[in-house]
């Protein structure tokens, strides 16, 4: 399937143009910076729930921690927007390139595990207990690879890439 | 004055880099960036959390459990220390004489300074033993300044790309170089 008429077109649109080429700092560096902001807060707590049930804190009633959630959400949509403007400045960078559909892809199942977890440790009564169990231990341990896999392919992003631009 | 240490520190950092040879080689930059990216997530996982718990969030965790998080935080901000000092020893011009550098640089100063004045200051109202769960206001006031800090680290981290130093042609700046004078080449 080729995309490149797509991608022409998607490159060829205003907003695409003000994300690259315009001269405010709130374009593209702005965008990369909340970008960056938004990963420290959404992947930031949920690294610090995955160190909390390996045992971390121990005398934080781990329940206590969904309090968190809504920063979690936040910070995920914040990048959600700012990552596909990221992508409407550069479609064809990122969309030739594997690395960033790993990127993704580590990242939907950084969510899904996020999920996974709370519904297991969420519990005001119960949560402590399920904690230890091997499952969320694991789960944990599982969340904090695809985390560091993410950031990686994220950075890696800027080296890996074949196509800048599709009539570049 | 500041401009010849600038200059010296670029000069003496090329000269004698111990790690640039290393940094140079093929994937070693992007793996330390990622590096360096884990880090901040640490440090705003752990720090930020915890600042965030000072300002009211997740109110029933003591905030004696919820420090128990900082040593992460901590270890965080060592890695970033570590792998951004090899950038630095590595490109040392791209730094600085950059002035999103030098905003960075005084934001951390700032973070750390602030840190202190929370051991020094409010350390024992709020971790005694029969400490409130709602930490006294200047507590709060240090909370909000070390998002603040962190924060602006991160933006002038992901800024320094915009704001590399051009040559200097002539023109001098105020208090920092912000352009680069010609390296001293080695003449070995």
């Amino acid at each position: 399937m080729n995309i490149d008429p797509f991608l022409i077109w998607l490159e060829s649109t205003a907003l695409s143009q003000w994300v690259v080429g315009s001269e405010s700092m709130f374009a593209f560096p702005g965008i990369l910076a909340i970008h960056a902001i938004g990963m420290g807060f959404a992947v930031g707590i949920c690294l610090a729930l995955d160190l909390r049930i390996l045992g971390v804190a121990p005398d934080v009633q781990i329940a206590q921690m969904r309090k968190f959630i809504p920063v979690v959400w936040v910070a995920f949509w914040v990048n959600a927007i700012s990552g596909v403007l990221l992508l409407i400045g550069y479609p064809t960078k990122a969309l030739t390139n594997p690395v960033f559909y790993l990127k993704l892809l580590l990242i939907a199942a950084g969510l899904v595990l996020f999920r996974r977890i709370g519904r297991r440790v969420f519990d005001e009564a119960a949560g402590d207990a399920r904690a230890d169990s091997p499952v969320v231990q694991r789960l944990a341990i599982v969340s904090l690879v695809c985390w560091v896999g993410a950031i990686t392919a994220g950075r890696f992003l800027a080296y890996t890439y074949h196509r800048l631009t599709a009539l570049g | 004055m500041l401009h010849d240490i600038q200059v010296w520190l670029v000069n003496n950092i090329i000269a004698h880099s111990p790690v640039a040879g290393l940094m140079r080689t093929a994937w070693a930059w992007p793996i330390v960036e990622s590096i360096h990216f884990l880090g901040l997530c640490l440090l705003i996982g752990c720090i930020g959390t915890f600042d965030l718990r000072l300002l009211g969030m997740a109110k029933r965790v003591p905030i004696a459990a919820m420090h128990r998080l900082i040593p992460w935080g901590i270890l965080g901000f060592v890695i970033n220390a570590s792998s951004g000092v090899m950038f630095l020893l590595t490109e040392p011009d791209q730094y600085i004489y950059n002035p999103s550098f030098h905003f960075k640089f005084l934001f951390i100063t700032i973070g750390g300074l602030n840190a202190a004045t929370f051991y020094l200051s409010s350390y024992r109202q709020v971790f005694s033993a029969n400490a409130s769960l709602n930490p006294p206001r200047r507590a709060k006031v240090i909370a909000a300044v070390s998002l603040t800090a962190w924060v602006s680290v991160i933006i002038c981290g992901r800024m320094l790309t915009f704001y590399r130093p051009a040559p200097c042609n002539g023109q001098q700046s105020t208090i920092l170089l912000e352009c680069a004078p010609p390296l001293e080449r080695a003449t070995r």
